[in-house]
């Protein structure tokens, strides 16, 4: 590995992004080392820290630099609502998207037996001692609507109705400026059966 | 062999999806024809991309393939008539079967018989929830199908028909054996009997299919328990 020429070995580590072949890799190492070199030490330093100090939330498993993250640590938000969400990024859309200012609980995945995920390996033992401290009222699934989500959201919401929580679900269907005939099949029926008053 | 099935749509379903590099799936396929095996699906997640919700196991499907490699690309796929939603309970089920197919099933082996099985098990599922004595028929036809059945009216230590009255045990790669009534896995004749010809009824013949046919497929799987398991025990316990 050592031997081999530091440009090498700069554009095979580029790759390991999302999105970065051998050809986008070849380009971003020759910009940083002849356009921006300032711009890679801040790159290669920041990186460096962040993996060093970002870890787990260790009541909500989010991202966090601090043991507790800031939605967890503030006070300002809602004990009674907690909103369960597969993925980090997830908790960032919906706080981009909505008015939500309850509480989240990051599974890091979703139940998923054939590829060997069950329920410890999601937190979900974290997320039993979560509902017993109390004082949630209600809890709101915005899990993915794949079939693994699904189960998903039945496990956990089985786990909140046995301490009578009061259990919703983000609702799925048609995407807002969609046409209907456009929608596929699978959707279109979701959102049929989950019509609701106007 | 697969390549003269370019272009000819077969009825198939997803056994299991899971991402692959950036927009594209790497999906087991289970078919009436070809039995279970890998394909590509290329370009089909991220932005704007919704087609995928197709692309998801207990959804029947018409699908072509292409490729003379053990990973096959799926070229063309589409709806089978209505898309079907498990639910719940259900849905263990589903993973439940799915992952028994994935573990038994040779890949490349045409089991028709069982696709068409597994088809009615997941329209079963779908309508009318899990009905347990049908999980335990599919689990008898899967095990016949892969040549694993057993006699279950022969009693294989003393090579007599099985008695209503006795209790029996299974012995790995022999059949049915008598044992103590007290034995934990101890089915009772009246019940092999039923499961022979598909007419469980009681809770109790149901509880002693089940812990049969759990030791019987528990010694073809081998050491590795079945995941799919894990979903239920939280209704079990709680």
């Amino acid at each position: 590995m050592s031997d081999r020429p530091l440009l090498e070995q700069l554009m095979d580590a580029l790759r390991c992004l999302p999105g970065v072949g051998a050809k986008s890799a070849q380009r971003m190492a020759f910009y940083l080392l002849e356009r921006d070199r300032e711009g890679g030490r801040v790159l290669s330093h920041v990186l460096d820290e962040a993996m060093e100090r970002i870890g787990h939330c260790s009541r909500c498993r989010t991202l966090s630099e601090a043991d507790i993250c800031n939605y967890c640590a503030s006070s300002k938000r809602d004990d009674s609502q907690l909103c369960v969400v597969e993925t980090p990024a997830e908790v960032v859309a919906i706080e981009q998207a909505t008015d939500y200012r309850g509480r989240y609980f990051v599974l890091g995945g979703h139940l998923s037996p054939l590829d060997g995920i069950g329920p410890r390996e999601i937190g979900l033992d974290l997320f039993d001692q979560r509902l017993r401290e109390g004082n949630i009222s209600e809890l709101i699934l915005a899990t993915n609507p794949t079939v693994e989500g699904e189960a998903t959201a039945h496990y956990i919401g089985e786990m909140a109705r046995a301490r009578a929580i009061r259990v919703t679900r983000i609702a799925h269907g048609v995407p807002l400026g969609g046409e209907l005939e456009y929608v596929d099949g699978g959707t279109l029926s979701h959102a049929f059966t989950g019509r609701r008053d106007f | 062999m697969s390549h003269s099935n370019a272009n000819l749509f077969s009825p198939a379903f997803l056994l299991h999806s899971r991402n692959y590099s950036n927009s594209s799936l790497l999906v087991e396929c289970f078919t009436e024809n070809q039995g279970r095996f890998p394909a590509i699906v290329k370009g089909v997640k991220g932005r704007g991309k919704s087609q995928s919700s197709l692309l998801q196991p207990f959804v029947p499907l018409q699908i072509c393939w292409s490729g003379k490699g053990e990973v096959k690309t799926l070229t063309q796929y589409e709806a089978d008539g209505k898309m079907r939603h498990l639910e719940g309970k259900s849905l263990y089920c589903g993973f439940y079967m799915n992952e028994l197919l994935m573990r038994l099933l040779q890949r490349n082996d045409p089991h028709e018989q069982l696709f068409h099985t597994y088809t009615e098990q997941i329209r079963q599922l779908t309508e009318n929830g899990i009905d347990e004595a049908k999980l335990r028929y599919f689990e008898l036809d899967l095990l016949d199908e892969l040549g694993y059945g057993i006699a279950l009216d022969q009693d294989m230590d003393n090579q007599t028909p099985v008695d209503p009255q006795g209790y029996y045990h299974f012995i790995p790669e022999r059949g049915l054996g008598a044992c103590a009534a007290k034995n934990e896995n101890a089915i009772c004749g009246q019940t092999l009997l039923l499961l022979q010809s598909r007419n469980l009824l009681l809770p109790e013949q149901l509880r002693e299919a089940r812990n049969l046919l759990r030791a019987i497929l528990g010694f073809y799987l081998g050491d590795k328990p079945l995941k799919s398991r894990e979903l239920f025990r939280y209704f079990y316990n709680g």
